[in-house]
């Protein structure tokens, strides 16, 4: 017996006789023969019995066809088929549609999914036409069905879904120091290993521009002091034989002197040694802040995927006290401060700021200088962002401060709030892994179903739990899955990634499959609206009810502990993640609109609140919405951040900046940045903070570009923004 | 004591360094032309509160120093300086306070100088709309001065790193 019908959206519907009886109907009355309702019945009736619990739309239709073709009414299958063509060609002309206005460059939510890329160039326009092929190829052919249901439903989200055919992994942080002492092969070339500064940072570069091209989402390195720290010795080094050559002196001995810090001196009145000493530091420093401009210039112009997109580039430093690390931390810094070109603000890479009380925090710690020049740049230039090292969930007993490698033992943070830390099935590090794959539950549809359905709130919470656990499920269900349509790549897929970058892959032949490495990457379940999902259940959000606040721990802590039983069903490094949702952000919220209409603090915006944070248009002090957000960080182990909009110019108040590190501190936030306006006039450089500028008030100029930041990303124009985040960025609101 | 309370804006990021809690009074006879506040200048505006109160409020932030703002706090000087000398007795907070009068203005009154003991930072002057200038830190127009009453202003070069706009205060 055919119980339900699978459509081709992936929805499952009860079978229905009546429907079949009403298409043959249809065609028979275009035929001179006219209506057979017995035919049409006994047709209906035969399919109904076959011995299958589904059947497919196509299915049935192909036994509609051989009944009609078999009975004394041929005619009518032919005009049956006509129409079954007729609509096919419709539903393909729909995906047609939707290459036009690819070609056409227009703007709209496909083009503009993802706000880094240029979906206008030929090259960016090649990818967004495969990227929306291959998405109904993964809904026919790569999904099971409940899976399917469940993203048809509105239900879930499948993360990078156009990537799913290729097998690729979302991101890595790079252990840089293999491909700086044993050099890389990538394309037609090969290199050495680095021997100074300039070689080492375009070497940073070309490690993170090849793997780009072999994963699907972000690149990052995790200590690039410490990482590139050697190489400014090395320059230091060859400075002085330049120098040796060049006087006819020998300055060996100086190769191995002490150097407190690196900082340009006037050469006057220094003589021999000292003064050759002097004059290498100072030529070290121009050279290291030259690699440094060389790097972040290389990071926002090669568009290395496909033609059309920079690496989602992200650097993790702060901890690096020795001269050299000090040096690079420095160095960078500076560069981000001036900015590239004739001083814009660089988009990439993403900077992180490694913040650890003892080291890079506090007045009397080694980087506090740097520490506080940090504060100063993130006021200008949106960078760095905070990781909080000393957060609970952030510890590592194995860190020691005398150890070299110490930064093994810190955790690092891809800039969009990918953290990848704890590992069941090896080192617990960050370093040589990433994330597989994400996929994000609308628990907001959940709670306005589970209200739906039940007007008392202690049975509607019961239900919406309920439904929670239904759709935790599925989505671990579908990473497994996917996880093992995955794990059937082989090595050679991925030439340099696999080539001992990510963790274990050194030992792997070109022929094996990626199955033995990849289980040191994570599988993370996330979601969105937590805020809406808790105006539905109880009527207020967490921000301004304490009785929202302890719902929203109790079902976040709840998904938490569900995850973890994951990891051991599945035998995979499951964690929980604060999704950041940009191309999400309107998605569910436009669905959930249609099919329940206008719901006050619901689907009356057009975006969902991302993950567990407070509304960007709810009013609070910065300390209040630390406190409200701040316990959602350690359950959120696959990443979360902390953002607070500053009012006023921030480069005015660089010290709010440490007050909000200092929020960060309080309340064991793990990862946080600032938000701000910041207009740039493009015709002669002036920039300030006031919002809305329309005209540039020194030059009068109109050519005004404000920067934003958008999930942790930062977009000058808002052009490419999709509707939703639009929506959003309208409504955000400071905190004071 | 009491004082004219316009509003009262915990942690704010755009009245001095830091985090704040700016106390905005109610009431000012500068009237200056291009005033950004000039609901403020009504002395009927707001309401009282009673410093106790205000030290309350103040004291329960220990993330924030204080500002005085408004109106003009020196309209009010008696319950300013009450309040400005318990915050300096009972915590350690700094005050940045913002007046339409010039410092000259103020040392010449004996009855408005009594709060400056209190006081860390002057922002003085009024604002003249002919010289305004918004990109200022902390000011609206250039004859405005931060002035700091007891010590001299702090120094804020960072080591090898470029000269930034503006320096931490």
């Amino acid at each position: 017996m055919v119980k339900s019908v699978l459509k081709r959206d992936g929805r499952r519907v009860d079978f229905n006789n009546q429907k079949i009886v009403a298409a043959i109907l249809k065609a028979m009355n275009v035929t001179d023969g006219g209506e057979d309702i017995v035919l049409a019945a006994q047709i209906a009736q035969a399919i109904s019995e076959l011995d299958k619990d589904v059947m497919t739309v196509e299915e049935i239709q192909e036994v509609v066809e051989n009944h009609l073709m078999n009975s004394p009414r041929q005619e009518v299958a032919k005009e049956y088929i006509r129409y079954r063509n007729k609509r096919n060609i419709a539903r393909k002309a729909k995906s047609n549609e939707i290459f036009e206005t690819i070609i056409q460059a227009q703007s709209n939510d496909i083009t503009r999914e993802n706000a880094n890329m240029n979906a206008d160039t030929p090259a960016g326009m090649m990818m967004k036409f495969a990227s929306e092929a291959t998405k109904s190829y993964v809904d026919e052919c790569l999904l099971s069905d409940p899976v399917r249901e469940a993203v048809a439903g509105n239900y879930i989200h499948i993360h990078d879904k156009d990537y799913y055919p290729t097998k690729s992994l979302t991101c890595i942080q790079h252990p840089l120091d293999l491909i700086l002492e044993h050099g890389l092969k990538a394309g037609h070339g090969e290199s050495r290993p680095a021997k100074r500064i300039e070689t080492a940072s375009v070497l940073a570069c070309i490690s993170m521009e090849t793997v780009q091209n072999e994963m699907h989402g972000g690149q990052a390195i995790p200590a690039f002091d410490f990482y590139l720290a050697p190489f400014v010795r090395k320059t230091y080094e060859e400075e002085i034989d330049k120098l040796s050559e060049l006087a006819n002196e020998d300055y060996s001995e100086l190769k191995s002197a002490d150097i407190d810090d690196y900082l340009k001196h006037e050469l006057t009145g220094l003589q021999g040694k000292e003064r050759a000493r002097q004059h290498a530091i100072n030529q070290t420093v121009g050279r290291v802040h030259q690699a440094m401009e060389a790097f972040v210039h290389n990071m926002n112009t090669i568009h290395s995927r496909g033609g059309n997109q920079v690496v989602f580039s992200s650097i993790n430093y702060g901890t690096d006290t020795s001269a050299e690390g000090r040096c690079i931390i420095r160095e960078i810094l500076n560069t981000t401060y001036e900015g590239v070109g004739n001083g814009s603000t660089a988009i990439f890479p993403i900077q992180i700021w490694k913040k650890k009380r003892g080291v890079s925090y506090l007045p009397e710690d080694p980087n506090y200088d740097l520490y506080k020049f940090a504060c100063k740049v993130s006021a200008r230039r949106f960078f760095p962002n905070f990781l909080n090292l000393d957060a609970s969930y952030n510890q590592d007993d194995a860190w020691k401060a005398d150890d070299p490698k110490r930064y093994e033992h810190e955790v690092a943070t891809m800039g969009c709030r990918t953290r990848v830390y704890g590992n069941k099935f090896g080192p617990k590090t960050s370093i040589g892994r990433g994330n597989l794959s994400f996929t994000t539950i609308n628990i907001v549809k959940l709670a306005i179903e589970a209200a739906n359905e039940s007007p008392d709130k202690e049975k509607r919470i019961q239900v919406f739990f309920q439904k929670l656990d239904w759709a935790l499920d599925i989505a671990a269900r579908q990473l497994n899955e996917r996880f093992d349509f995955q794990k059937t790549a082989l090595k050679k897929q991925f030439p340099l990634l696999m080539a001992g970058l990510w963790l274990g892959s050194e030992k792997l032949d070109d022929e094996d499959s990626i199955e033995s490495v990849i289980n040191q990457g994570t599988l993370s379940i996330g979601f969105i609206g937590l805020a809406e999902c808790l105006i539905a259940l109880v009527g207020k959000h967490h921000g301004e009810s304490e009785e929202a606040q302890d719902l929203g721990l109790r079902i976040v802590s709840h998904m938490a502990e569900k995850i973890n039983g994951y990891a051991e069903t599945y035998q995979h490094n499951f964690t929980f993640l604060a999704t950041p949702a940009e191309g999400l952000s309107g998605k569910f919220t436009k669905r959930d609109k249609k099919t329940f209409g206008v719901l006050p603090g619901i689907t009356d915006k057009d975006y969902y609140t991302n993950s567990s944070h407070v509304p960007v248009y709810y009013k609070c002090t910065p300390e209040h919405k630390a406190k409200i957000e701040g316990p959602y960080h350690k359950y959120e182990n696959a990443g979360h951040i902390f953002y607070v909009e500053v009012d006023g110019d921030a480069t005015h108040n660089p010290e709010a900046i440490m007050r909000i590190v200092d929020l960060m501190d309080k309340y064991d936030i793990g990862y946080g940045s600032v938000n701000h306006n910041r207009n740039r006039c493009m015709d002669c450089g002036y920039e300030n903070a006031e919002k809305d500028l329309r005209e540039c008030p020194h030059c009068h100029g109109h050519h005004i570009d404000t920067l934003q930041r958008i999930t942790g990303y930062l977009v000058g124009t808002t052009e490419r923004w999709n509707a939703g985040k639009l929506a959003e960025l309208k409504d955000r609101v400071v905190h004071e | 004591m009491k004082i004219r309370v316009l509003d009262i804006i915990p942690q704010t990021m755009a009245d001095g360094p830091g985090f704040r809690t700016a106390i905005y009074c109610a009431g000012c006879s500068h009237k200056c032309p291009g005033c950004h506040n000039p609901q403020s200048w009504s002395f009927q505006a707001g309401e009282w509160l009673d410093v106790e109160e205000l030290l309350e409020i103040i004291k329960a932030d220990e993330m924030s120093n204080v500002t005085f703002s408004g109106g003009d706090p020196f309209f009010q000087v008696e319950g300013f300086t009450e309040l400005a000398r318990r915050i300096k007795e009972e915590t350690d907070k700094t005050i940045w306070c913002w007046t339409g009068f010039t410092i000259e203005q103020i040392e010449a009154s004996p009855r408005l100088a009594k709060m400056l003991p209190y006081l860390d930072v002057l922002v003085d002057g009024p604002f003249i709309l002919s010289q305004r200038d918004t990109d200022l830190q902390f000011r609206g127009s250039a004859n405005q001065r931060i002035l700091y009453l007891h010590s001299a202003p702090p120094v804020d070069y960072i080591p090898g790193t470029v000269q930034t706009a503006y320096a931490y205060v």
